[in-house]
């Protein structure tokens, strides 16, 4: 069996249901809001005495309209399929005839983890085009810039896209963990949504920061380079490092438990 | 002719939490025959093919295809093809990918996913998803996945299952002639009439445990009785069970069944010692009655 072969395997499993394409849909419409929603209100006064976040003219403004919204329109899409590209091996027992044809299944995790991080970055891309377009036709709309040029945002582009891919691998490891479909979803976008969210601004309202900003979400926003109050968040290298970290560790989970596991 | 490996079971067993699914099992299944894998359900079987296939781990003893464990083949699906169960497809994905990918994962031409279509003949559907599929289509969708790497050991689990009397007469033949190649088949059914045709060897199997192993054709001929009815039965049955040949077993008031005796032996003895006989009849070996009564005994 050769290495690319498998690899080719794995992205045929991916590429022939619908579920890809159906998350694809997901992933352009949800960047569509974001970037738009972002590049709409960036810089408008909310009122109520709180102060505007930075305005299209900013860099850090400009990156937001169009990597941070990326990053936040693709990312729970990358996880979703990272975790039905596992469970589903179990769900449908195709399990077994992978299995059989790949005895080594270090090899199959191997090649199904590079299989999702090629379609995260294509996520990824997806994504970054429609924040590029929405956001730019809204930014032009609103009289300023397109700002192509701007500091940084090519680099916070690039790390968008690549935390995007990342997030398969933490799919990939929480559908590991928990084999039932249903459940290993709901776990996932729990988690991410709901749990972490509280859980970062619970530390923050502890002055615990320091520990928040080392969350998955946090890291991946790091990445970006969002507009920063208090510099609560990681530099973006750092934030690329520590969601890599993530993503490793997530992967050699999903090694470990799937060549102990007994396929019944 | 593809030659064909032989299958070792060596002192297997496997516990699933409290359940012992497979209890010191040894067995092995020879190339160039068809090997039925027989018991009820729930016996093991299902259990034993995973572990000899790497599926399972067992908790002791090892499994051995052509002499190494299943996870040391160089070509796993060149020299095995397995099909479990009629169930380990995608129902969104369509037939020919589902076979493309495992073509993909072993290096084989995409050539053979199309000659295996034609094989198992579901070419015409080959496009459609599986979820529409009957469950005799999918059997044959097992089948053609079994068949992809021109194997030279065929494991099939339950095969016949979902099949109509035409799909399983075209098995029959079908496995009957690799066999003849040469390869090694094995076959697993809770249903031994449904192989009975098929195969040439028998391994038997009740909670784990092996009941009997041999050809069919020996195991048959060992279940051969003679049915004997006397009006002085009791008398005869002594006269028997003191030659202490054979085993001796009374049915209704007036009837005896012998097993290791010829029906000229028995009317012989009858004769010499002056025995009133109303009939002597061969009784071919019924070998689902044998079945039937070794899978519910269990192994002794």
């Amino acid at each position: 069996m050769s290495g690319a072969g498998l690899l080719r395997s794995e992205l045929t499993k991916i590429l022939t249901t619908r579920l890809w394409w159906g998350l694809l849909i997901g992933v352009a419409m949800y960047t569509v809001i974001q970037s738009g929603v972002t590049a709409a209100f960036a810089g408008v006064d909310p009122g109520a005495g709180r102060q505007a976040s930075p305005g299209l003219d900013t860099p850090e403004a400009l990156r937001a309209v169009y990597a941070g919204a990326a990053f936040t329109g693709a990312y729970i899409f990358a996880l979703a399929i990272g975790v039905t590209g596992m469970t589903g091996e179990y769900r449908y027992e195709t399990a077994t005839p992978t299995f059989l044809a790949t005895p080594r299944r270090v090899h199959v995790v191997v090649a199904k983890s590079l299989a999702h991080l090629v379609v995260g970055v294509a996520y990824g891309v997806v994504a970054l085009v429609c924040a590029f377009v929405v956001g730019g036709v809204v930014v032009l709309v609103r009289g300023h810039d397109l700002g192509l040029t701007t500091p940084g945002l090519w680099r916070a582009a690039l790390l968008a896209v690549l935390a995007v891919a990342l997030w398969t691998m933490v799919g990939i490891g929480i559908g590991t963990l928990i084999r039932n479909q249903v459940a290993a979803l709901l776990v996932a976008v729990g988690v991410t949504f709901l749990f972490e969210p509280l859980l970062s601004i619970g530390l923050y309202a502890a002055d615990l920061q320091e520990i928040g900003k080392f969350l998955p979400s946090s890291a991946s926003s790091a990445m970006t380079s969002p507009p920063t109050q208090l510099g609560e968040l990681l530099p973006w290298w750092a934030g690329a490092l520590v969601l890599a970290g993530y993503a490793l560790a997530f992967g050699a989970l999903g090694v470990w438990l799937s060549v102990r596991r007994d396929v019944t | 002719m593809r030659t064909g490996l032989t299958l070792e079971v060596v002192g297997l067993h496997k516990r699933f939490g409290a359940v012992q699914a497979v209890d010191d099992l040894s067995f092995t299944v020879p190339p160039g025959a068809v090997t039925g894998f027989l018991g009820p359900n729930g016996a093991g079987k299902t259990t034993t093919l995973r572990c000899l296939l790497g599926l399972v781990r067992p908790t002791a003893g090892h499994t051995l295809v052509g002499g190494k464990p299943y996870r040391d083949l160089d070509d796993p699906l060149r020299a095995v093809g397995a099909a479990l169960e009629a169930a380990s497809f995608h129902p969104g994905r369509s037939a020919r990918n589902h076979l493309r990918f495992l073509a993909q994962a072993a290096d084989l031409p995409p050539s053979r996913v199309e000659e295996v279509l034609g094989v198992v003949g579901i070419a015409e559907y080959a496009d459609r998803r599986v979820g529409g599929f009957s469950l005799g289509m999918r059997q044959r969708l097992g089948l053609a996945q079994a068949l992809l790497g021109d194997p030279a050991v065929l494991v099939l689990d339950e095969p016949a299952n979902g099949l109509d009397p035409a799909g399983i007469a075209w098995l029959r033949g079908f496995l009957r002639a690799l066999a003849a190649e040469g390869r090694t088949v094995l076959i697993s059914s809770h249903v031994l009439s449904e192989v009975q045709q098929t195969v040439d060897e028998v391994v038997m199997i009740a909670r784990g445990r092996l009941v009997t192993q041999g050809g069919l054709a020996e195991l048959e001929q060992a279940q051969a009785s003679v049915r004997v009815r006397s009006p002085e039965r009791d008398r005869l049955a002594a006269a028997l069970r003191a030659a202490e040949d054979g085993t001796v077993s009374e049915e209704g008031t007036d009837t005896v069944h012998v097993r290791g005796w010829s029906a000229q032996a028995i009317g012989h003895l009858a004769h010499t010692r002056g025995i009133e006989l109303h009939e002597l009849a061969n009784e071919p070996g019924d070998l689902e009655r044998l079945f039937l009564q070794l899978t519910q005994e269990g192994p002794s």
